[in-house]
């Protein structure tokens, strides 16, 4: 039985794991993702969707499927209203249809897999969430990361370029992440591969084995690291790097990982750190308090680190500085978030 | 209108008690509505001489709920009993339980759900909400408990005991243990047995029907004891039965306290000869 505890936080992770799956599937743009259950299920992803896109400027808002299950299939069983939406989903030609189970289809006990084994002419895959047996919003999404991998081959060619793993699709900050480690990895002299999975489309997947490193957006279980070094044989490095020391040291890693000189890399990029404080110097006196919203776990030290090097004081008393959800993500992540600093400092 | 359920463990007599009870109560000029909740729908046969009628949830799997009239689904049985069964799904798919629940909505909705007495043939054991809502949403309002002396049957019984105790606890309760009926198995010291096991969980034996060929013979006739034999002393208890039930007034506050698991064994050991 399943018993995942109950968590009394509300961190989006610990959501429902059918939204953590379409976060991944609805972004290769040539599949089809289907919620199998109610439509209400799929109303309640595509709310989150709606909402957190639009608050990003995005407005090309993915289709999302359902197979809408009413109390008929509840009591009779839904896998031929599973049968019939893949049927559906066909007619709009995707290359790939993902199913996504909810808790509904899994209380009664639904075969999703056996439906998704038929004989259809696209590969039909189970992401296995089945809602409260999905767990979290983390666990949809890692699910759905592994679902998606399916369509990975192998690949004789090898390029100078990474794979970009996991990235948080309806994180405010996405494509600025993004633009931050392919800077980086540029000045390793390293391309980008795949986004695995964002903006993509299954024409991209089987390229995956061409690139030489995974980049991890983060993977704190180690799931995705240990998952993807079995299935390709490719370096992973865990995470986007966050602060000066951890910015440079994922340079490092990069650039050992694929054998590389990276020593040069890295002067470049204490450099660029340090015209980044620089340019910050007249907040210098300032003093500000950190604010974490509730989110009890924020990691102060952190920030504190950052405001250090700035020079500027903490102090309970001086301007209330919001922590952001995650931590921003390499020299330029910093930068950004000193320009924020000063916007509520100079308000 | 007395909504009367009865519930026990699979293959205890449930259903033969109950088609046996609505004959006994038609012949008392009251309208009868009998409701087979068991997914393989033999409560009502014998009360339609052996003819299977379609279930309420295989029409609404073939032509969908809306499309539904009454008389597809209510069939005039013996003595004008009206006679309902639900059906369920095919084995190892969906869930019966929300069947049930559908069934009776329908039902509602089409105006059907009435007559002097309804009797629900209730399925083997309250094992979740779907199957115990009939006394959940106050279908079922007065409960009786069938069962006989077998260790098996006493199990099931007391565990619907402790179903209407948790839902007692509900402020919009309106379900009682009505009593116990023993459908004797000829288990020696079995009246005694399930007579002190009734009293242990704080209820009456209503009922002691002993084993008699005369239902088999009956049953392989297609028809109830009451309409096969009326003169038997069969036909008599069933009749007895109903004068029972009819007199019956559960009391609301009386709450069935459920044995504990040892208490059972023991009550069991106590008359079991060796």
């Amino acid at each position: 039985m399943n018993s995942n505890r109950s968590l009394s936080n509300t961190s989006r992770y610990n959501g429902c794991s059918v939204s953590g799956a379409l976060s991944v599937s609805a972004f290769i743009r040539d599949a089809v993702s289907i919620v199998h259950g109610p439509a209400g299920c799929a109303h309640q992803a595509s709310s989150l969707f709606h909402s957190t896109m639009i608050a990003n400027e995005r407005f090309d808002i993915p289709y999302i499927y359902t197979s809408g299950l009413l109390e008929e299939q509840i009591i009779f069983g839904g896998e031929n209203r599973l049968r019939e939406s893949i049927s559906e989903a066909l007619s709009y030609d995707p290359s790939v249809v993902f199913v996504i189970g909810t808790c509904i289809s899994e209380t009664i006990g639904d075969d999703i897999d056996s439906v998704c084994t038929d004989a259809w002419e696209v590969p039909v895959i189970n992401l296995n969430t089945s809602g409260f047996l999905g767990d979290s919003f983390e666990r949809g999404f890692l699910n759905a990361i592994k679902g998606a991998s399916e369509l990975i081959t192998a690949s004789d060619e090898k390029t100078l370029s990474a794979n970009i793993i996991g990235e948080k699709n309806l994180e405010f900050e996405v494509e600025e992440n993004y633009s931050e480690i392919r800077r980086l990895l540029g000045l390793l002299g390293i391309d980008i591969n795949i986004r695995f999975v964002r903006d993509i489309t299954t024409e991209d997947i089987p390229n995956f084995c061409r690139g030489s490193l995974n980049i991890i957006r983060e993977d704190p279980s180690g799931v995705l690291t240990q998952f993807f070094a079995e299935k390709t044989g490719i370096p992973s490095i865990p995470r986007f790097p966050s602060g000066t020391s951890d910015t440079l040291n994922f340079l490092e890693e990069a650039g050992r990982l694929l054998n590389l000189p990276w020593a040069e890399a890295v002067a470049r990029e204490k450099e660029y750190q340090r015209s980044v404080f620089e340019e910050f110097s007249d907040l210098g006196d300032e003093r500000i308090a950190f604010d974490s919203f509730g989110f009890q776990d924020a990691d102060t030290q952190f920030f504190t680190d950052i405001a250090k090097n700035t020079g500027i004081k903490i102090d309970p008393d001086g301007t209330v500085i919001p922590i952001p959800l995650t931590a921003p993500v390499g020299t330029t992540g910093i930068r950004r978030m000193l320009r924020e600093w000063r916007r509520f400092i100079d308000a | 209108m007395k909504q009367i359920a009865l519930y026990g463990k699979g293959g205890i007599g449930k259903s033969t008690t109950s088609a046996n009870l609505s004959a006994a109560l038609s012949e008392k000029s009251l309208e009868i509505l009998q409701i087979g909740c068991d997914p393989k729908h033999d409560s009502t046969r014998m009360l339609m001489h052996g003819e299977w009628i379609p279930t309420v949830l295989d029409l609404v799997r073939k032509k969908g709920e809306a499309n539904i009239a009454v008389d597809e689904i209510v069939f005039k049985g013996y003595n004008g009993i009206r006679c309902v069964e639900a059906g369920g799904p095919e084995p190892g798919i969906g869930c019966a339980g929300r069947g049930i629940i559908a069934t009776f909505q329908l039902l509602e909705k089409l105006d059907a759900l009435y007559g002097d007495v309804i009797v629900y043939d209730v399925l083997g054991d309250v094992v979740c909400g779907g199957f115990a809502m009939p006394m959940r949403e106050g279908y079922a309002q007065e409960v009786y408990l069938v069962t006989s002396g077998d260790f098996m049957a006493l199990y099931a019984a007391n565990n619907i005991c402790k179903a209407i105790a948790r839902l007692s606890k509900r402020t919009k309760n309106r379900c009682t243990l009505g009593g116990v009926i023993c459908n004797s198995a000829n288990i020696e010291n079995e009246y005694e047995l399930v007579k002190e096991f009734a009293e242990k969980i704080n209820s009456k034996l209503v009922a002691f029907i002993p084993r008699s060929p005369i239902v088999r013979v009956s049953e392989v006739n297609r028809k109830t004891v009451i309409e096969y034999a009326p003169e038997s002393e069969q036909a008599e208890i069933y009749r007895k039965l109903a004068d029972t039930v009819m007199k019956n007034v559960p009391d609301k506050n009386k709450i069935p306290v459920p044995m504990e698991m040892d208490e059972l064994e023991s009550l069991s050991l106590k008359y079991i000869k060796i």
